[in-house]
């Protein structure tokens, strides 16, 4: 993972992603938003943080914005 | 709480060896989700039908892991159990603890979950069994204050495990428990912010004899060994003899590569150094005779995992010798797995861990990609690993056909 503080201009892109979709891997994140992988890890880190996204264990961990998805049917 | 019987469970507490039912039982005295739980179990025994579910979000802000959502599938049922989440907490290398220590996360666990735990799950993490949402939060803040992290859950660097090493044990070929340690400090993050295609394990030996069982357990195995010749000491050895021990019979015979000779005339053993594969088999059988040699450290192998997209792997080494006695060694190890980490990041598919992604993709993809130098040791014999594969045109180059023979 990148050290030191996040891109404000990716963590507002990952969050605009975030929101047209339920839950992403974190890679396809990145893909979708042309940023390096690395620069979206370190910003979700802070992300989750600020308690704006949140991990979702669903046979592997996704991210997704905070309330987003609820518990397992 | 409801009394009800459960008399598949209570064959459990027959015969000598402690039962978790028989724990369960006495939790529950105390416990409403660990009373429930019986009959649940029970349940599950007699329609022979699984009753939990897991996963979704449950967590500290700021983790992805270290807490594992599990519900009932009937909470009407079992209101106690609609939430059940398990904690895991990092554990001390070699699971050593004092007994302040011990009390200090029973009370803790006491105070805010079902008082049940599992020292230590096979993971290696400190388990701690059956908390509702809400206390989650309060749970880390407490074992937080008092010195203890979470462990490591979903896809990220999990747990990171050791063998009790030089603690306890002669054979270690390294310090597996400062290695254990330093390590997962170095990758704190990603022990806790799941951010790759799947989970990723590191384990460490300090020998061959592998307690930890990383070479089937781990996506990577560190493997203590050593690089010079095994050490025999001849007196120790006559005095095996003296004993009536069968050397030739239970050493020399059972040797994979039958590099130890015995001669029962003189009773001297001897060795051929470049045929020995540091196995430690000798060394089991014989340990007042028979060392490992003086320049230690440990091999490192790739790729061990159980079933789920493919098949259960072995891991197979990527680096025969790597010196570990100091901090300054460990810097080679760690840009090691950052390499690997990130080509299995850019290459793997989901669910899909690094054994399975370099087996769908080719070792020598692998090592190009990664830049790790090719090695003898890579492979059992030439052309018998079905992890390596050969290019064309590099063999158009050697003269060499795909079967082995001249073109």
């Amino acid at each position: 993972m990148q050290k030191g503080p996040a891109s404000p201009e990716v963590k507002a892109k990952i969050i605009a992603y975030l929101e047209t979709v339920t839950k992403a891997k974190s890679r396809d994140v990145a893909v979708a938003i042309g940023e390096k992988k690395g620069d979206v890890d370190n910003a979700v880190k802070e992300l989750t943080a600020e308690d704006i996204v949140e991990y979702l264990y669903i046979t592997t961990t996704y991210i997704c914005l905070k309330g987003k998805v609820g518990a397992p049917e | 709480m409801t009394e009800k019987k459960t008399p598949l469970l209570d064959e459990l507490e027959k015969g000598k060896w402690p039962s978790f039912v028989t724990e369960i039982k006495r939790a529950a005295v105390r416990s409403a989700s660990a009373a429930e739980l019986l009959p649940l179990l029970e349940r599950s025994y007699r329609e022979r039908i699984g009753h939990w579910k897991h996963g979704g979000i449950v967590g500290v802000r700021g983790y992805g892991g270290g807490v594992i959502g599990r519900y009932v599938d009937v909470p009407e049922d079992y209101p106690n159990l609609a939430e059940f989440h398990t904690v895991r907490l990092l554990q001390p290398s070699g699971w050593f603890y004092n007994t302040k220590t011990l009390r200090t996360v029973c009370d803790i666990w006491e105070k805010h979950g079902s008082g049940l735990t599992n020292m230590h799950g096979s993971t290696g993490d400190i388990i701690l069994l059956g908390c509702k949402t809400n206390e989650i939060q309060p749970i880390f803040d407490e074992f937080s204050e008092a010195g203890f992290d979470l462990g490591g859950s979903g896809s990220c660097l999990r747990t990171t495990n050791c063998c009790v090493g030089p603690g306890r044990c002669e054979h270690a070929c390294y310090d597996t428990l400062d290695a254990c340690y330093n390590i997962t400090n170095e990758f704190m993050d990603e022990l806790h912010r799941p951010m790759w295609p799947y989970k990723s394990k590191i384990k460490f030996s300090g020998c061959a004899n592998d307690c930890t069982s990383s070479i089937a357990r781990s996506d990577c195995s560190v493997i203590g060994t050593w690089r010079d010749t095994l050490i025999i000491d001849p007196v120790a050895v006559k005095e095996y003899a003296a004993n009536g021990y069968p050397i030739k019979s239970q050493v020399c015979d059972k040797c994979p590569t039958s590099c130890l000779t015995y001669n029962k005339e003189t009773q001297e053993l001897t060795i051929v150094g470049e045929e020995c594969s540091r196995c430690m088999h000798c060394i089991n059988m014989m340990p007042k005779a028979i060392h490992p040699g003086k320049e230690k450290g440990a091999t490192i192998l790739i790729g061990g995992k159980s079933t789920i997209v493919q098949s259960a792997f072995m891991s197979w080494v990527v680096v025969p010798f790597m010196k570990l006695e100091s901090e300054d060694d460990y810097e080679p190890f760690k840009e090691l797995m950052r390499g690997i980490w990130e080509w299995w990041d850019e290459n793997g598919k989901t669910r899909e861990r690094i054994g399975e992604t370099i087996y769908r993709l080719g070792m020598g993809k692998f090592l190009r990609e990664t830049g790790i130098p090719p090695v003898p040791q890579m492979v059992f014999r030439p052309r018998a690993n079905p992890y390596v594969f050969w290019n064309q045109d590099e063999l158009d180059k050697s003269g060499t056909m795909l079967d082995g023979s001249a073109l």
